[in-house]
């Protein structure tokens, strides 16, 4: 409806109620037309029809209201006016129900936005919640690794202990060791100086006996005791002989290791048996000769040996008085075999 | 509806025709209404109801033609054409009421354009949060 249209109506309104009077058939109405289709309208509209309907029943009313009036003969200046009504309340119901429906889109977006800014925080809170988790888990990736290497630190403390007491150990081995060489070297030396003390002796020895003429054979030291110190066929000692058998008896009491055999030997004159006695008590003049200077008998033996074992040939003088004879054999020590 | 009544000199013209058509009619049937007391009181009420900043800036035309009406119910009641004072009183109380409801529903869709924009503004910065 428009201004044009309500003056025009209004006028031709004018002119029908001019005209007819007070007249009882009711001529159509544009006004209440258009109230009518408007009414209609709203009716159709489900926005209006479930958000404003207190308002489109009033609107109803309104409406029906002008149509009684109409429809009863009322003044088509009534009729237009209760026509305007109802088309206002129209106008208002489709206002309110416009009103209604714009404050359930800013609640719904209100609580969109809300839900939205819920879904935000939660979304921020789920990341910062994710960043410590991770790390959280950096952390105990950390530690782990400290301990790992707490562990190896430890593994090579105890290594370096362990090579030190190797360490210690050895140097007590070796200290051992120096000790023990140490203690052989001494015993070298000892040795060394044994055997030194040995050539010494053993040197003294021949020098000792050197003076008796003595011959080294493989009974040992041997010393002659020529026939100048027996007259023939006679066992008796000699007075030359005592400077001889004075150094033997020197000599044993210098070495009281020592001893000796006293072997007696005579030249082929006579018969054998009295030449075996003969070179018997020959052994024993030495014998008792010496025990007399002080040797001790024990270390003292005799052997006869009469006419055997020739020293030289008996068919000379000479040759008979070099087996006319004594020998002090010496028997060789057993450290005199070592020394050569 | 602002093209309803874009100009309220205008509305009053045909309202004058329908005034004249109206005496005319009361001169035809010699009755004499009532005087609307009640029914001016009512379209005051109304009018002093819709008559705020929030509606003259969102439905300044129709509160326009509520206060035209009013003012011409009163000349009419002045002039004690009391069946004239009488429509007009009822057409200013709805008058009013559409007044103040359009500018509702104005504010209202405005209301729900913003909340909408900011909803979509808030959906893009998630958007860029979480792109981020």
């Amino acid at each position: 409806m428009t201004t044009r249209t309500f003056t025009l109506t209004t006028l031709s309104l004018a002119m029908a109620t001019l005209m007819a009077a007070c007249g009882s058939m009711p001529m159509p109405n544009g006004a209440l037309d258009q109230a009518r289709s408007r009414y209609d309208t709203a009716k159709n509209d489900s926005q209006v029809s479930s958000l404003a309907p207190d308002e489109l029943k009033r609107a109803g009313e309104s409406l029906r209201v002008a149509e009684s009036t109409w429809s009863s003969g009322g003044k088509p200046s009534e009729v237009d006016h209760l026509a305007y009504l109802a088309s206002q309340r129209v106008t208002i119901a489709q206002d309110t129900a416009s009103s209604k429906a714009s404050q359930a889109v800013t609640a719904g977006a209100g609580a969109e936005r809300d839900r939205m800014r819920l879904a935000l925080r939660t979304r921020e809170a789920d990341r910062a919640q994710t960043a410590l988790t991770q790390s959280q888990q950096a952390n105990a990736q950390k530690s782990s690794e400290l301990a790992a290497a707490d562990t190896k630190l430890a593994a090579r403390s105890s290594e370096i202990d362990a090579a030190q007491t190797a360490l210690t150990q050895s140097q007590q081995l070796n200290a051992q060791k120096t000790a023990e060489l140490a203690v052989a070297d001494a015993a070298a030396q000892n040795d060394k100086a044994r055997i030194e003390r040995r050539d010494a002796r053993l040197g003294d020895l021949e020098m000792q006996l050197k003076d008796l003429n003595a011959k080294k054979t493989e009974r040992g030291m041997v010393v002659t005791l020529g026939d100048v110190l027996f007259d023939t066929g006679k066992a008796q000692l000699t007075a030359d002989s005592s400077g001889n058998l004075g150094k033997l008896a020197a000599f044993f009491q210098r070495n009281p290791q020592r001893t000796a055999s006293i072997e007696g030997y005579t030249d082929s004159v006579g018969s054998a048996s009295s030449n075996l006695d003969l070179s018997s008590r020959r052994a024993d003049a030495v014998k008792t000769a010496l025990v007399g200077l002080g040797v001790p008998s024990a270390r003292l033996s005799t052997q006869a040996h009469g006419e055997e074992m020739p020293a030289a040939s008996n068919d000379t003088l000479s040759g008979r008085q070099m087996n006319r004879r004594v020998e002090i054999v010496f028997a060789p020590q057993a450290d005199d075999v070592l020394t050569k | 509806m602002n093209a309803l009544h874009p100009n309220p000199r205008r509305a009053q013209m045909p309202l004058s025709a329908l005034a004249v058509a109206a005496l005319i009619a009361l001169a035809g049937c010699a009755s004499s209404p009532p005087m609307p007391t009640a029914q001016m009181a009512v379209a005051e009420a109304a009018v002093q109801r819709a008559n705020t900043s929030g509606t003259s800036d969102n439905a300044p035309g129709e509160l326009q033609v509520a206060l035209g009406k009013l003012a011409s119910a009163r000349d009419a009641m002045a002039a004690k054409d009391y069946e004239r004072a009488r429509q007009l009183a009822e057409q200013v109380d709805v008058d009013a009421q559409a007044a103040e409801l359009h500018a509702q529903a104005a504010r209202s869709r405005k209301a729900a354009q913003e909340t909408q924009d900011a909803a979509r503004v808030l959906q893009e910065e998630i958007n860029r949060k979480t792109v981020r």
